[in-house]
């Protein structure tokens, strides 16, 4: 069927040896156990933001709001720098506010 | 206070995920399956699956996703466990050629707020590894942006207006992440796209959405550019989604809703699916070109045959596919080009066995051995079964050759150096001998052999030689410049020799009551006593200790056992054996420097003694039962210990452990003789020999489970043991789908239910009644207990489920009798209004009903209570007696519950489980005739299972996979403090246990050393059985004390703390383990090394036995914990 004409194969062997002439294999080897006892430190912690969505909703309102004058400015800065993509002035939004 | 050690005996086996990837190297292919909490790394290779390396989490794998950031050249693995922490794992060969697994990020993504979905955690990954989305709570979607450089990742959370979303994916060739999802609001479902602005972590725009697809659609697969664009799943309809176009069709095939899917090929033109009923179909994207450009014109869709009800799928390579399930064996399978016999395209090729979902189970000792054996209800639907799980040592068969009539095997080295290369194999009338040449076996002849007679005996002795025992008499083979020829002979004056035993440089045979000891020299044989028995020998063996070695003796008639001593055959000891079965088979052996005689009898029977070198004199004396046929026993040698293999009907392999014989079963239906093999192809092996083949295996150096599938086809609910009738009961479930074949009938897919000798019902199917479409049929089925033949199918009533199952034995009614108990359901109704209590009597391959008692509920559960049946109906715990009229009469109710779901008594006692208010204690007064509530706990836990530890002491199970103990306090001074169990320990064991029955998988006589008392075995919805068991104060500080070291020592994979794993944890409180020892961190000392063992018990003090402390040593500990893991 053409539905099953050139399967995808990373390997041509790949279960070319694979044996079912006595039927159906029941797979009875387990992999052995990995048991790490040597400390490789994590290269990057993940953080999740305590920010309430809300507060940092009105932060970005505010920031808007406050920056509608200079906003011109920094949009030509943006566009000239081209990448530069945060603005100079920013709230700390890890701040304990909540 | 109460102390407890719980351990894992059989891990879970659902199948969570699976994954293809390039894991361990750039080049290998890996599929990577997770089992709850653990992960198993395999590589792809030209024999099939290789297991790699399995790897524990401490946490339950809510979603497991892979992703290639541009600058790796292996896959990663994004996994969140249902606690919400994150990690991204990264699988990497370390500096001592082992794999190791490294956590490259690690964190916590969980919120103070918000409610978690009801849909379940979704995690998707950018296909440019950008950013990872998670769906936790409903209303917040929360991005993790990929940043290399930084050490960093910071997931915020964005505010999605879909609440109800089904699913999401991250579309494929966008300048931004763009995410599409399904969503349900008033009108119906509906997909939509979002374009995430990573930098200002918001959506951005909508590209497109499409209001109104199919109302059930449930599934998104993003396709990959250049064509892009999504598929979406429904119940009955497939689309092709890009923002332009769209195709719809509904194809015929797809009858039960899809489930799951993989992708095929990369382009993503070709994708299979599989739906519910465990069928796997092909999609398949037809493109047309227009300007050089490919758009999507239709969809095909082509059924390719019959599969495991998966959970999830993954294309392998070469046309091979791993089918993972939660309900059953996970499978893989083939797709062939073109169909077999049955039609199919999918051939299978391997499966994993998997216990999962436990629902109920019984442990029985069915061969009367103080061995336990487990018989699970497992799996469902097609896949429903019956496990038979007992724990054993198991034989890794390794060749075998199909040889009949095998009456005695022996391995001999014929030619140079340690290994033997020759395997004798002995037949009624002749002598046959076998070259092994490297694995090749081919027939040869020894020079000087006898090969026309059945060897009784043959080996290498002294000076090189051989000697070959037959009927006739002694020969001695020696190696001469021609080669091996025979060098001496001896026979015995009148009788025929009838069993022989010999050793390097003695043999002694027997012929009648004669004994003749005979010494082997070089190139001589020569007789050197001689003594004659009161009886006829029946079997003997000689001691080690070679010329003044112990000689066991038995006889025939006055059925005894006679220690002689070398050289004179001097009669040291004499014993009787009780009984009039003859022995068999007898053997002296020391093992762990204590020498033991054995003495196996025809009934399958057997004695064991000590035996006092010098004097010869039996004591401690023991009998067990190994099987029921006449038992051959053999010692044999394997990783430089001596064991014992007792070949019978149940194959036997005998151990010392501690100064202590431990009996443990084999994986093998019968052997009748066997030898121990140590030839180069097959170094320290095992011969064996059953009525057909010869098989060449290597022993399993510790005992573990072993797991025998009696599929039923449909699924098992219940299951009793009826020891009287020799029969188990078992609930089932049966799902008829009515198809209408031609207006002439419906289809019924072959089940227990309907293949059974005989079958009746409670009432005829009305005819004219419309059928439903899907018909749920109960039936009880009535198993016989060896073959496990279903007997009888009883079928209840069109609406009615069976329950609860019970084999019980009433007031003084002789008959045992199985009561079922069920709930007549109405669909317009919260709970059942009612149901019925039946009684049946199997008997002489008859099932009668023999009462029958209405009642105003579904009856969750029956247990037999001081010869009366005891019930949890609805909300009520309820006492029927059985009358002399036979019929069930109410005596008393106790109404204090939500829904009584489980009920487990001892004595007067009743524990009962209720649906969302934890355990309460029950007494029944006979006097009065009533039920007066002792105490519960009053803390809202939603019960899953319970079971009576002791008296005062019972464990409870809840649905946050959560374990802990309560305790009634008699001694309080206030009833109000009395009316109140305190919590002794919780736990969280990270999975749903469904059922808890006390008792052990471990053999009572293998007198475990560990000092454990009340073994409960737990059995879970992932398929992982547990053992509880109850510790002292003193064993548990001490492993108390291991534990928290061993959480230093080991690493957890993903960086989650042991501490944070095992805290009890529900949606309202979280709080530290307390009162239990996780066995499984215990056990996992033994797995390290030395150097890492002596690190971790640094400082830990041990009772030196006479109360003074010192401290332990590694010793110490291995031996501690080698006895605790005997216990499971």
């Amino acid at each position: 069927m053409e539905f099953l004409k050139d399967l995808p194969s990373y390997d041509e062997h790949n279960f070319t040896l694979f044996n079912t002439d006595h039927g159906i294999r029941n797979c009875s080897k387990r992999p052995s156990i990995y048991l790490p006892t040597k400390d490789i430190p994590s290269e990057q912690i993940i953080v999740t933001e305590k920010t309430n969505i809300l507060l940092r909703y009105l932060h970005q309102q505010w920031e808007k709001k406050n920056n509608t004058s200079p906003k011109k400015r920094d949009q030509s800065h943006i566009e000239q720098n081209g990448d530069e993509s945060r603005p100079r002035k920013r709230p700390c939004l890890n701040s304990p506010l909540n | 206070m109460a102390y407890h050690y719980v351990v894992t005996a059989q891990k879970p086996t659902a199948v969570i995920s699976c994954i293809t990837g390039n894991f361990t190297s750039p080049t290998d292919l890996n599929l990577l399956v997770a089992k709850v909490s653990r992960l198993e790394m395999y590589l792809v290779t030209p024999e099939g699956l290789r297991p790699m390396k399995e790897v524990g989490l401490y946490g339950r794998v809510a979603k497991m996703k892979l992703f290639r950031p541009p600058y790796e050249q292996k896959d990663l693995v994004f996994i969140l466990t249902a606690r919400y922490n994150a990690m991204i794992l990264e699988w990497r060969t370390g500096a001592n050629g082992e794999l190791e697994v490294v956590t490259r990020a690690h964190g916590n993504v969980a919120d103070r707020i918000g409610k978690p979905s009801e849909n379940g955690i979704l995690a998707v990954i950018d296909p440019q590894a950008r950013v990872i989305g998670l769906r936790l709570y409903d209303g917040l979607f929360k991005i993790i942006p990929l940043d290399k450089d930084s050490t960093e990742l910071k997931a915020a959370s964005l505010r999605l207006e879909e609440l109800n979303v089904y699913d999401l994916e991250f579309l494929h060739g966008c300048s931004n992440p763009t995410l599409i999802l399904i969503h349900q609001d008033l009108n119906g479902r509906h997909i939509k796209t979002h374009e995430i602005n990573l930098r200002d972590k918001e959506f951005m725009k909508i590209p497109w959405k499409q209001d109104n697809v199919e109302t059930e659609a449930s599934i998104l697969i993003p396709v990959p550019s250049p064509l892009g664009g999504a598929i979406v799943i429904g119940q009955e309809s497939i689309v092709y989604h890009d923002g332009q176009s769209y195709v719809a069709v509904a194809p015929p095939q797809i009858k039960t809703p899809i489930n799951c899917y993989c992708r095929v090929d990369a382009r993503g033109l070709r994708y299979l699916l599989g739906d519910i009923a465990g069928r796997l179909f092909m999609l398949l994207l037809e493109l047309s070109e227009r300007d050089g450009t490919a758009s999507v014109r239709d969809l095909k869709v082509e059924l390719l045959g019959d599969i495991p009800i998966p959970e999830c799928m993954t294309y392998l390579d070469n046309g091979v596919v791993f089918v993972g399930s939660r309900l059953g064996d996970s499978a893989l399978v083939r797709l062939a080009a073109v169909r077999d016999d049955a039609s199919q395209y999918v051939q299978p090729m391997e499966t994993f066995t998997s216990l999962a979902p436990i629902v109920d189970m019984c442990v029985v000792d069915l061969e009367r051995q103080g061995q336990n054996q487990l018989i699970t209800c497992s799996g469902a639907f097609k896949m429903g079964s019956l496990r038979i799980i007992r724990n054993g040592i198991g034989i890794q068969e390794q060749a075998s050759i199909d040889l009949p009539g095998i009456k005695g095997m022996w391995a001999l080295t014929l030619g140079q150096g340690p290994h033997h290369d020759t395997l004798v194999l002995a037949f009624v009338g002749q002598t046959r001998v076998l070259t092994l040449n490297g694995e090749e076996v081919e027939e040869t002849e020894i020079k000087g052999f006898v090969s026309d007679r059945q060897t009784f005996f043959t080996g290498n002795v002294c000076h090189d030689q051989l000697i070959q025992v037959t009927d006739e008499g002694i020969r001695l083979i020696g190696r001469g410049p021609g080669g091996w020829g025979g060098v001496a002979a001896w026979a015995p004056a009148g009788r025929a020799l009838s069993v022989v035993s010999c050793g390097d440089t003695r043999a002694v045979a027997a012929a009648g009551p004669r004994i003749y000891l005979v010494a082997i020299q070089q190139g001589a044989l020569e007789l050197i006593a001689e003594v004659c028995m009161d009886e006829e020998v029946a079997c003997l063996d000689l001691g080690p200790g070679g010329e003044e070695a112990l000689l066991g003796v038995g006889l025939w008639t006055d059925i005894s056992v006679r220690v002689l001593k070398l050289p004179d055959l001097r009669p040291l000891h004499t014993e009787k054996l009780s009984g009039e079965i003859i022995p068999r088979s007898l053997l002296i052996c020391v093992l762990e420097g204590v020498c033991y005689l054995l003495c196996a009898l025809g009934d399958g029977s057997m004695f064991y003694f000590t035996v006092d070198p010098d004097s010869g004199a039996l004591t401690n004396k023991k009998k067990v039962t190994l099987g029921t046929q006449p038992t051959v026993l053999r010692s044999f040698r394997s990783l430089s210990t001596t064991n014992i293999f007792a070949c019978s009907d149940r194959p036997t392999v005998i151990f010392s452990s501690n100064h202590k014989l431990v009996f443990s079963n084999v994986n093998l239906k019968e052997v009748a003789h066997m030898c121990s093999l140590n030839a180069v192809a097959y170094p320290d092996s095992l011969a064996l020999a059953t009525d057909s083949t010869v098989t060449i295996g290597t022993i399993d150096e510790i005992q573990k489970l072993h797991i025998r599938t009696v599929p039923l086809g449909e699924t098992p609910r219940r299951i009793a043991y009826q020891e009287a009738s020799q029969t188990f009961g078992v609930i089932t479930m049966r799902v008829d789908k009515v198809e209408w074949t031609g207006g002439c009938g419906s289809l019924v897919r072959p089940s227990a239910s309907t293949a059974a000798a005989s079958a009746s019902a409670a009432a005829p199917p009305s005819k004219h009644a419309p059928a439903p479409l899907d018909l749920e049929l109960h039936n009880l089925l009535i198993l016989d207990h060896h073959t496990f033949e279903v007997l009888h199918a009883h079928q209840l009533l069109a609406n009615e489920f069976a329950m609860s199952l019970v084999s019980c034995k009433l007031a003084d009614d002789p008959n045992h009798y199985y009561a079922v108990g069920t709930a007549i359901l109405n669909p317009e109704e919260s709970e059942p209004k009612q149901g019925r209590i039946l009684l049946f009597h199997w008997c002489e391959g008859k099932l009668t009903q023999v009462a029958e008692k209405e009642i105003k509920g579904g009856c969750y559960t029956l247990v037999e209570f001081n010869g009366k049946l005891l019930a949890s109906i609805n909300s009520t715990v309820r006492l029927f007696e059985w009358t002399s009229e036979k019929e069930l009469r109410l005596e008393c109710s106790h109404f204090n519950n939500i829904v009584a779901l489980y009920l487990k008594v001892k004595g007067d006692f009743i524990l009962v489980g209720d649906l969302m208010r934890s355990m309460s204690l029950l007494q029944y007064k006979q006097m009065e005739g009533s039920f007066e509530e002792i105490a519960r706990d009053y803390s809202p836990n939603w019960m899953t299972a319970v079971e009576i530890l002791d008296d005062d002491t019972f464990l409870g199970a809840e649905n946050s996979f959560n374990l802990f103990v309560c305790q009634k306090d008699s001694a309080a001074t206030t009833d109000e403090e009395r009316q109140q169990m305190g919590y002794m320990g919780q736990f969280h064991v990270g999975d749903m246990v469904n059922v808890m029955r006390r008792g052990a998988l471990v053999a009572q006589l293998a007198d475990t050393a560990a000092p454990v008392a009340r073994p409960v075995l737990l059995a879970t919805v992932s398929g992982a059985i547990c053992l509880v068991v109850q510790l002292s104060q003193e064993l548990f500080d001490f492993l108390h004390q291991l534990e928290e070291r061993l959480t230093h020592t080991i690493k957890s994979v993903g960086k989650i703390p042991h501490s944070f794993w095992r805290s009890f944890n529900t949606d309202i409180k979280t709080e530290p383990a307390e009162g239990f020892i996780d066995g499984d961190l215990i056990e996992s000392f033994l797995d390290l090394s030395r150097d890492m063992q002596q690190e971790t018990l640094q400082g830990l003090q041990i009772d030196d036995g006479g109360g003074m402390m010192r401290d332990a040593t590694v010793d110490d500990l291995i031996k501690i914990v080698e006895d605790l893991t005997r216990i499971h």
